[in-house]
Parts: C-alpha cells; structure tokens; sequence
C-alpha cells in the first residue's frame, strides 16, 4: 500500500466502499463462526436449530462491528490522507491508531491511550508484512539483450 | 475490493502472453501495434491488450446506477456500505430523541450524557446491523438475477426486495414471511421510483446543457 492505488475509488467514495466491505466481510465471516459455534454449542437433536438461532443473533452484530471499524478506519485514512499530502505506510498506522482509540471512547482514557497504541501497532505489523511481500515479489528490473543489428524502423 | 476477492480482469493479459506465432520469426519485423496483435493471434475487436478493464464500468445493460460501478462487487460494497452508513446514523438519531424522555431528573451531567450515549449505543447499531444485513442479502440476490437474466431492470429490483424479505424472515413462519417479503418489495419499488426519477433529471440536465 506504499504507492497509490489505481483501482480504488478516490477518497470520499472509498469510504462507503470500505465500509460495506468490510460489513459483507464480517457478516459472511459472522455467519460461518457463529454456525460452528452454535453447532457446537448445542445438545445433540437440536444443533440445527441452535446454530440456526446464533447466526441470526449474532451475525449481524458481527457484521456491524466489523463494518464500524472498516468504516472509521477508511474515514481517518482520508483525513489523514488530506492532512498528509502523501501516501506510505505511516498514513494506516496513523488511521489505525484513531480507529482503535475512537472504538474505545466509551472506556475513559486509560482504555482509549491502550485501544489506539494497539491498533496502531496491529495496523504497523500488517503494512509492514505488505511491504516485505512487495519487495520480496518486485523483480530488480533487467536491461534486455540487445539485437545484433538494429531493427528496420 | 479486488485485494478480497481477487482480479478478475487477467483475461487480456493472458491472451496477449499466450503462446506466440512461430511464423512471426520469420515475418519482417514492424513495430506497428497490428503486427503485434496479427502475431500474437489477437482480434482486434473484440480484446485490447492495452484495455485496462479494471476500471471499465458495468457492461449488463440498464445497471447505471447513481454511483458508477464497475462489478457487483462495487454495487454490493457501495450498496451495504450506503445503506448501513445512512440506517446507522438514523438509528442513532432515533435512539438521540427518544433519549431525552428517559434522563432521569436531577442527575449529575456524567449521568446524563452516558444516559444518553447508551440509548445511542442501543439503537443505533441494532437498527444497523439489521438493515446491513437486508441491503448486503438484497445486493446478492440482485446481482446473481442481473447475472443470470444479462439485463437489469425493475423487475429484478422488486423481486430481489421479495426474495430479501422472505429471506430475512424465514425462521419465524408463513405470515410474517410474507410481510417482511412485501414490506421489502415495497421498499425496492420505492428505490426504482428513485433511481428513474435520479436518472431522468440527470438527462434532462444533461439534454439542457447540450
């Protein structure tokens, strides 16, 4: 994510594209745990109809929470974007570090300082990663051979 | 979307890197684009190796939207991500209102707010969540029919609405299947009626200004 991405929507747009991705992501996602979960988690006999009863109460929420931290992670890339004028990994560990700190609002300061250093630090290990699989894949670019004898224009 | 899901879009590429002419060895060599395209067995009219179809806007006819979009992987995200953005703000303006009969008399100003935050807190997402889930069901259904019947139209809205409703109900029985199945109906043919009136007026506009 070090240069710009050519096949993503410019930045107020992307938001409400982040955002119902990663509900999609975390409701699909939320429907596969919370069916293992619920099957598992139910006496015998009746393992369909519990896993059918978390999926319904649970997917969702998943959904929700998932799309909530897409969404508000997008909406401070953005801004971050904006203020920055420039784009590196440092923009998704700044975004990241919000994010966290924004979700734990509710928790008072202690929780919000601990929720945005640990965001900041999962979203850095993240990039991170990226970047040493871009390197690794980028090919030091060659000259090719050169004809013997130059081409009839 | 295109990290989750993967591109789509190789075809070009791998039909230009497919296996090339032997003949074009022993052809002159000219470095137009048509030898290029006549070696390498590509027609013309239908491929562009040059076509980047990434950003290549839906082709199934009568699919222009308000937002330009160029798979259902972009009308799903958009689509979810509109609607749950718009039903989570007015969840939370709806918790917001119905908070300020609930705050207790004489309550500190700490009291007061985290009365208010939690009615927020309350309905907000859960108002959400379920309209989430609705619009990403509807997003599915809609673009599997515009899939299979290669055209999009009001019929495919209304019975996508039809089919997410009865969707959504499904566990509690007949009745309330069928409502929530009109109900959803309802709410497709209404999105119709939008996006024609939407789309018109962009016409007319766009007619005034030639």
């Amino acid at each position: 994510m070090s240069s710009t991405d050519h096949s993503r929507e410019p930045c107020p747009l992307v938001i409400l594209n982040d955002l119902g991705g990663a509900f999609v992501m975390g409701g699909l996602g939320g429907v596969i745990w919370h069916g293992v979960k619920g099957f598992r988690n139910s006496p015998s006999g009746e393992r369909l109809a519990g896993a059918k009863l978390s999926i319904k109460t649970r997917a969702p929420v998943s959904g929700g929470n998932f799309g909530m931290w897409g969404g508000l992670f997008s909406g401070f890339d953005c801004a971050v974007k904006g203020v920055r004028k420039r784009e590196d990994i440092w923009n998704g560990i700044i975004a990241g570090f919000f994010t966290g700190g924004t979700l734990a609002i509710r928790g008072g300061w202690r929780s919000i300082r601990n929720g945005a250093i640990t965001c900041g630090i999962l979203i850095g290990c993240i990039e991170g990663v990226g970047l040493l699989i871009q390197r690794a894949n980028t090919q030091v670019p060659v000259a090719p051979p050169m004809p013997a004898e130059p081409l009839a224009a | 979307m295109s990290w989750l899901f993967g591109s789509s879009s190789t075809k070009a590429t791998q039909q230009a890197q497919a296996e090339p002419n032997p003949q074009f060895q022993f052809q002159k060599p000219a470095n137009t684009i048509d030898s290029i395209y006549d070696a390498a067995n590509i027609d013309d009219s239908t491929d562009d190796v040059l076509d980047i179809q990434e950003d290549q806007l839906s082709s199934i006819e009568g699919s222009q939207s308000i937002i330009p979009s160029r798979d259902w992987r972009d009308d799903l995200c958009y689509g979810t991500g509109t609607v749950y953005g718009l039903s989570l703000i007015g969840g939370s303006t709806y918790g917001l209102i119905e908070s300020f009969g609930k705050i207790p008399q004489g309550a500190s100003f700490k009291l007061q707010l985290n009365t208010v935050l939690n009615n927020i807190t309350k309905r907000g997402p859960f108002i959400g969540n379920h309209a989430g889930i609705l619009a990403m069901n509807y997003n599915f259904i809609n673009s599997g029919l515009d899939y299979y019947r290669n055209k999009h139209d009001d019929y495919n809205t209304l019975a996508a609405g039809a089919l997410t409703g009865a969707l959504f109900k499904s566990t509690k029985g007949l009745k309330p299947v069928l409502y929530a199945s009109g109900l959803c109906t309802i709410g497709a043919g209404a999105w119709c009626g939008f996006k024609r009136m939407y789309l018109n007026n962009d016409d007319q506009s766009a007619k005034k200004l030639d």
